[in-house]
């Protein structure tokens, strides 16, 4: 009903307006083996995503409406609206510039992107997400072969990390057959010049090859700080945000399409921005030995309690939990039906995460169902992860 | 006696002579047959096609309908736009044997295998591909009836792998060369599909192509060609980072 009195005046604008409504439901299962169990419980959403383009001016804006919360809480709901992409650009033919908030998403893979050096995308989310565009102003030229883009990202930015901060991002591609070719270069405010360089070759009528290598000379990253070693319990967070030095981002993979509608997609990367297995290991000592102490007159139960939660900020150090990561993931497509099964494996510890998904896509109905579980030996780091399993279910609509 | 012995040397020749006349004739029997499909634009001509793609299920209820805007260039060059809701914003740029796949939230171009192409019910390749002369070589194999009029048989090899089938026997009517029907197979000479070309009222051009799936569920896809038109696209078109910026394509 809310579809069908939206698309009404869409369709009046103009053809260049598309828009999408996704009604969707989530729960998640707390996981209580890890040192902060996440919230069990279910959220019902409400997504809507519209997209429009008017000469030289363009737009996304997402509005979005959630209600959710833990099992045996009050439930909450909040509504939020994001203005994802607005930008404007000037068509002068081999040239063309735009200013505004603009998404650009660069490199060669799909389940780990090194050299996404402007959108910095979350990769492999259980639900396609609505990603904001970053402040730019970018000049780009192409020919029929060739594309040269130059872009200031965050010009107007004095201080911030990661993909917030300025940087100028610079991309060369060229096109030579069934190889194409992507050179990048960044240099940001406070992390520096990096370089990268990215290939995508179509090797046989079902093979496609790509890779992918990323060098900074440092970049942002969640570090940790020397610990007190008097006290097991800190009294502040022993995670800094902070720059780690020279390292290595690196990306394989292969894409196999089979006459039968099968797909194949291998990746394995190398992610030098991450902690490292040894990182791991005293993190997971020290959360054996936090959850062994007995909370107490000796041992405030806050003071615990701030000191687990500590250790789950780990969680969010990077792009990737662990340095090596391979990920497995298979599809088939019929009919509109395409069910797929993939998995990320971390050599390190062992740990896996499964991802069994479902989608029928129609004329304008679309239905996005699935479950993800984590696992893996009990040392792993994802089995210390604040969830178990999650489950969803999705219904969009597009007009 | 002499004349015993020239009478099969003599067919022989006769035969030979037809076969090669034959051969000769299957291009610009090809060239013809597309002149049918692109509604009368030679292969050199640049056109804007607009096409209606439905699928029926095997009961013939309408399963799916979708819109594409297809910009045919030269040198084997085709931008396909999709333009139903459900796609709106995805496109395959197709570059000779190259081929890249945009969906409209990832703002990068994907580069596809001649396979991935092939996905989905009426394969890009259906829809963009007009021109059997440059991509097929083939012989005549003989006259057929097609129904109640008579047709020649052509039996056609791909020339290129990333065609969408590497096989294609084809029927056209033996006086005006129009395609009636064709049946198309794929690399491991399966038969994907049968199609059946329609023509407009005053038989000018196929208005419509009748593909009935062999691979699966026996499914009908009917692509309806809306117009035809001449136009030739800008160069940064046809550069997959250029589409990559969701610009205007109209």
């Amino acid at each position: 009903m809310a579809a069908a009195s939206l698309a009404a005046p869409t369709q009046a604008l103009a053809q260049d307006w598309s828009a999408q409504l996704r009604a969707r439901s989530e729960h998640r299962s707390a996981n209580p083996q890890g040192p902060l169990a996440g919230p069990q419980g279910s959220t019902q959403g409400l997504d809507a995503e519209l997209r429009g383009q008017w000469r030289g001016l363009n737009a996304a804006l997402a509005l979005r409406q959630e209600r959710g919360g833990e099992a045996d809480e009050k439930r909450s709901s909040s509504s939020s609206a994001t203005v994802n992409e607005l930008y404007a650009n000037a068509d002068l033919g081999a040239w063309q510039l735009s200013a505004g908030r603009k998404l650009l998403s660069w490199d060669v893979g799909y389940a780990f992107r090194p050299n996404d050096m402007v959108a910095q995308e979350e990769r492999r989310t259980l639900l396609s997400s609505q990603v904001r565009g970053r402040p730019l102003l970018a000049a780009e030229h192409f020919d029929a072969d060739t594309a040269w883009s130059l872009v200031w990202v965050n010009p107007l930015k004095q201080e911030g990390r990661r993909g917030d901060e300025q940087a100028l991002a610079g991309r060369v591609y060229q096109r030579q057959g069934s190889l194409d070719l992507h050179g990048f270069a960044r240099w940001g405010q406070h992390s520096g010049p990096s370089l990268g360089a990215a290939l995508a070759w179509v090797a046989t009528d079902s093979l496609e090859l790509h890779a992918s290598l990323h060098l900074a000379r440092r970049d942002h990253a969640l570090l940790l700080n020397q610990l007190d070693a008097s006290s097991l319990l800190q009294r502040q967070s022993p995670w800094r945000e902070g720059l780690r030095g020279s390292h290595a981002q690196a990306l394989l993979g292969l894409s196999w399409t089979g006459e039968n509608r099968l797909s194949l997609l291998a990746e394995a990367w190398w992610d030098g921005n991450a902690l490292s297995p040894q990182d791991w290991r005293d993190w997971q000592r020290r959360t054996q030995q936090l959850r062994a102490l007995p909370p107490g007159a000796a041992v405030p139960p806050q003071a615990l309690a701030a000191n687990l939660a500590w250790q789950a900020q780990a969680f969010g150090s990077g792009s990737s939990l662990q340095r090596s990561n391979a990920f497995l993931r298979l599809s088939w497509s019929e009919g509109g039906w395409s069910p797929a099964l993939d998995c990320l494996y971390h050599p390190a510890d062992g740990g896996r995460i499964w991802t069994a998904s479902l989608t029928w896509q129609g004329d304008r109905l679309r239905v996005d169902a699935g479950l993800r579980h984590y696992g893996g030996p009990a040392g792993a780091v994802l089995t210390q992860l604040p969830q178990r399993r999650q489950g969803y279910a999705a219904l969009s609509w597009a007009f | 006696m002499k004349n015993a012995t020239l009478a099969p040397i003599l067919g022989l020749a006769a035969l030979l002579l037809a076969g090669t006349s034959a051969a000769q004739d299957v291009p610009s029997l090809l060239k013809t047959a597309d002149q049918f499909r692109s509604g009368g634009a030679n292969s050199a001509e640049k056109l804007q096609v607009e096409t209606l793609v439905t699928q029926h299920a095997a009961d013939g209820s309408v399963e799916k309908e979708r819109r594409y805007t297809v910009f045919v260039q030269s040198k084997r060059q085709s931008l396909v736009l999709m333009q139903s809701p459900a796609e709106k914003g995805q496109k395959v740029l197709m570059l000779g044997d190259d081929f890249w796949l945009l969906m409209p939230g990832s703002q990068r171009p994907m580069r596809i295998t001649p396979m991935q192409k092939l996905l989905g019910d009426a394969s890009t390749g259906d829809i963009a591909t007009l021109s059997w002369a440059e991509d097929y070589s083939g012989q005549l194999i003989g006259e057929a009836r097609c129904g109640e009029r008579p047709c020649l048989h052509l039996s056609l090899q791909a020339l290129r792998s990333s065609v969408s089938y590497q096989r294609i026997e084809l029927w056209l009517d033996k006086a005006r060369h129009e395609p009636i029907k064709a049946d198309l197979y794929v690399q491991s000479d399966k038969l994907a599909k049968q199609a059946r070309f329609l023509m407009d009222a005053g038989h000018k051009q196929v208005n419509e192509m009748v593909l009935q799936d062999q691979l699966s569920h026996k499914k009908e896809t009917r692509i309806r060609y809306l117009s035809r038109t001449p136009r030739t696209v800008p160069e940064t078109w046809l550069n997959p980072m250029f589409l990559a910026r969701n610009p205007s394509l109209e």
